[in-house]
């Protein structure tokens, strides 16, 4: 049997005196796609900036694929097949939007820390930015720097960094915070489209999407998972509605 | 396949650029027989490169150096050794490969030195390079073996037998053609640089270092290989000035050296590949021209620089690029009477304080008129500074550029906003 694609035991974070995780047990399966959801300061980002290795874990491991990877550094850890995008858009605002693409994927490709390459002459690298650039719609803005683009394109940049690589598990912070419903059912539709085939984390407020995506959902209260099912079971569980006391899992629209 | 298109027309054109240059800076020197001119025009070259080097740091990689002239420095000392090394047993080849030899030990001080320095970007780095130049201009003084004390390590160019295809580096004009040369293809090389995947990570390292790391870079190792390359770039252009100037002291890598490249990168633009070349041909004009002309010129070198700081910190290249996007766009013509227009004004302001700081700066430096200060000289006229006359007129001078510069700048500062609104629009 493959190990999980991300296998959380025992986690935990304090800041110091508080404790932010307090002991997270969690498996990811291989090809799902998981939503993580729960009340504003429940933790959630901190349990991504935890398994991306921004920031470092105070206790309990982290198994990604089955390899251990507590100690390692972000870069490290992107290099075994892991990416992830930010919930505050996190692009590099003076190249345009095809260079942002072609530094997503130089890595993956093995070009490394070269200086003997030509940037202009690595096809592979080329080609793959542009299959990227049409799958998040944004061909028709090749040489616009990211800086000036529109809030939807921009978060639209920011997942395709993520997922340019060819990393197999994808964690998306929050990726329709902030966007208007179209923005987001095409959001939905992109999420959905770029990652057939691959191990799908994402933390999200917006009910509608996570209904609509996950194949399981885990719900986190004050550093602690309270449960990890199917959507239709989180929806009756007692435990959930009493965390989301007075809101309506069906049509719930939170915005922090 | 429509961008190839244009990719190989500009690349057809980059040819061209980069030719003509060759051919203005190898016409240069025969068009006008001056000493002068060819002197000045080894320093430019040097600079070129030194500047460019530096911008490798500040604009490709956002790290701020404060002490870029130890890299400088070590390339210059190394060479300068070597030089005296091979002596009797050299020739005019081994000569014009030193700079390659200065580059290494720029690269090698790098190694040593970038370990250190790039751990940490930012606020971080820029202290820490502070202090590493602090801590070399130090042992410069305290290793008088090495460094030659406050006399410097000098040597002599010409050494050996023979030449190479008639070249011995004895004249001037030789010593220019050899910088042009090695300017030549260490600009090349730079800007090789800026389009290979290392030169792009740079930019991303530069522009959001922790999404960097998110895409597999170590951001720590891209700055740090950087940095080596810069050395390199840095201590070919250290090598350049001790073949040139055929002494080295410890000026070379101290902290005003530091200073005079950040300030020539930042004048000429960081954002753009070629603002670092603008800037240094700009300031060494202003260094040996000014520099020639009047006692008072750090002094307008700070006032120029802050003029450039306050009203252009994009530098000469970004105003060099909005003209060009106004051009494009058909803008361009509608701003040039504008641009007359604040002319006149500005030269009578420039005027009047050419005028006040030159007088001052007599009468504080203690110097007599005539006394080959160049108030008289400027201006073509005898002045008397223990009289109100020319104050007065200095300061009426001063008054009038000022208050002209201020009305008819805000019209063009209209027209210019105007024209830039107008250009934005149209591409929105």
């Amino acid at each position: 049997m493959t190990a999980p694609a991300i296998r959380i035991s025992g986690l935990k974070k304090n800041f110091g005196a508080s404790e932010i995780i307090r002991g997270v047990d969690l498996d990811i399966h291989r090809g799902e796609r998981h939503a993580i959801i729960g009340p504003n300061g429940a933790g959630k980002s901190t349990l991504f900036h935890l398994i991306s290795a921004r920031l470092p874990v105070t206790a309990g491991a982290i198994e990604l694929k089955g390899e251990n990877v507590i100690g390692l550094k972000p870069f490290e850890i992107n290099r075994k097949g892991l990416s992830r995008s930010f919930q505050i858009t996190n692009i590099f605002h003076n190249l345009s939007v095809f260079e942002n693409l072609r530094c997503a994927v130089l890595w993956s490709l093995g070009y490394r820390y070269s200086f003997w390459h030509r940037l202009a002459g690595l096809a592979d690298a080329r080609l793959r930015a542009e299959a990227v650039m049409e799958d998040i719609g944004l061909a028709n803005r090749r040489d616009t720097p990211a800086g000036i683009l529109s809030y939807a394109e921009q978060r639209a940049l920011e997942i395709g960094i993520t997922i340019a690589s060819g990393a197999d598990v994808i964690l998306l912070d929050e990726p329709t915070a902030g966007m208007s419903r179209s923005e987001t059912d095409d959001a939905v539709a992109l999420i959905r489209r770029v990652t057939e085939g691959k191990t799908l984390v994402m933390v999200e407020h917006d009910m509608g999407v996570v209904f609509g995506l996950a194949d399981r959902i885990s719900v986190l209260v004050y550093g602690q998972i309270i449960a990890t099912d199917a959507p239709a079971a989180i929806r009756c569980n007692a435990a959930v509605q009493e965390a989301y006391l007075g809101t309506s899992m069906n049509v719930g629209n939170e915005h922090e | 396949m429509n961008s190839h298109v244009s990719d190989a027309v500009f690349r057809r054109g980059r040819l061209l650029l980069w030719g003509g240059f060759l051919a203005l800076a190898f016409a240069l020197p025969l068009a006008f027989k001056s000493g002068f001119l060819v002197s000045l025009l080894c320093q430019i070259g040097i600079m070129v490169v030194f500047a460019l080097s530096y911008n490798m740091l500040l604009g490709q990689t956002g790290l701020l150096s404060f002490g870029h002239a130890v890299y400088y420095g070590m390339g210059a000392f190394i060479t300068m050794h070597m030089l005296n090394i091979i002596g009797k047993d050299g020739s005019p080849l081994t000569t014009a490969l030193l700079p390659l030899v200065g580059g290494l030990a720029g690269m090698l001080a790098g190694v040593v030195l970038g370990y250190v320095t790039t751990k940490k970007a930012g606020t971080t780095f820029a202290m820490i390079s502070l202090g590493i130049g602090e801590l070399v201009a130090a042992c410069a003084l305290m290793f008088p073996g090495f460094f030659g004390g406050e006399g410097g390590v000098s040597g002599n160019r010409v050494v050996g037998k023979g030449d190479l295809l008639g070249f011995t580096w004895g004249p001037q004009v030789e010593m220019y053609g050899l910088i042009v040369a090695w300017a030549f293809l260490a600009t090349v090389a730079m800007f090789a640089l800026t389009q290979t995947p290392l030169g792009r990570m740079a930019n991303a390292v530069r522009d959001n270092p922790e999404r960097a790391e998110f895409v597999g870079y170590d951001t720590q190792r891209v700055r740090y290989l950087m940095l080596i390359l810069s050395g390199f770039f840095a201590g070919v252009a250290g090598s350049l000035t001790a073949i040139n100037y055929e002494i080295v002291t410890s000026e070379t890598l101290n902290a005003h050296t530091s200073g005079v490249v950040l300030l020539m990168t930042f004048v000429g633009g960081i954002g753009f590949f070629y603002g670092p070349i603008i800037g240094a041909i700009l300031i060494t004009v202003m260094q040996i021209v000014v520099g020639g002309m009047t006692h008072a010129w750090l002094l307008y070198f700070g006032l120029f620089f802050l003029f450039m700081v306050l009203m252009a910190p994009g530098g000469i290249a970004s105003v060099i690029a909005i003209q060009r996007n106004l051009w494009m766009a058909g803008l361009f013509g509608r701003m040039v009477p504008h641009y007359l227009a604040v002319a006149l004004p500005v030269l009578v302001l420039l005027a009047g304080l050419v005028g006040l700081i030159e007088m001052s700066y007599a009468l504080l430096a203690g110097e007599g008129v005539g006394a080959g200060d160049t108030a008289t000289k400027v201006m073509k006229m005898e002045l008397h500074l223990n009289t109100p006359g020319p104050w007065l007129a200095a300061v009426g001078v001063t008054a009038v550029g000022m208050a002209l510069t201020r009305w008819i700048g805000g019209r063009t500062r209209a027209a210019w906003n105007a024209a830039l609104s107008t250009l934005h629009g149209d591409k929105a």
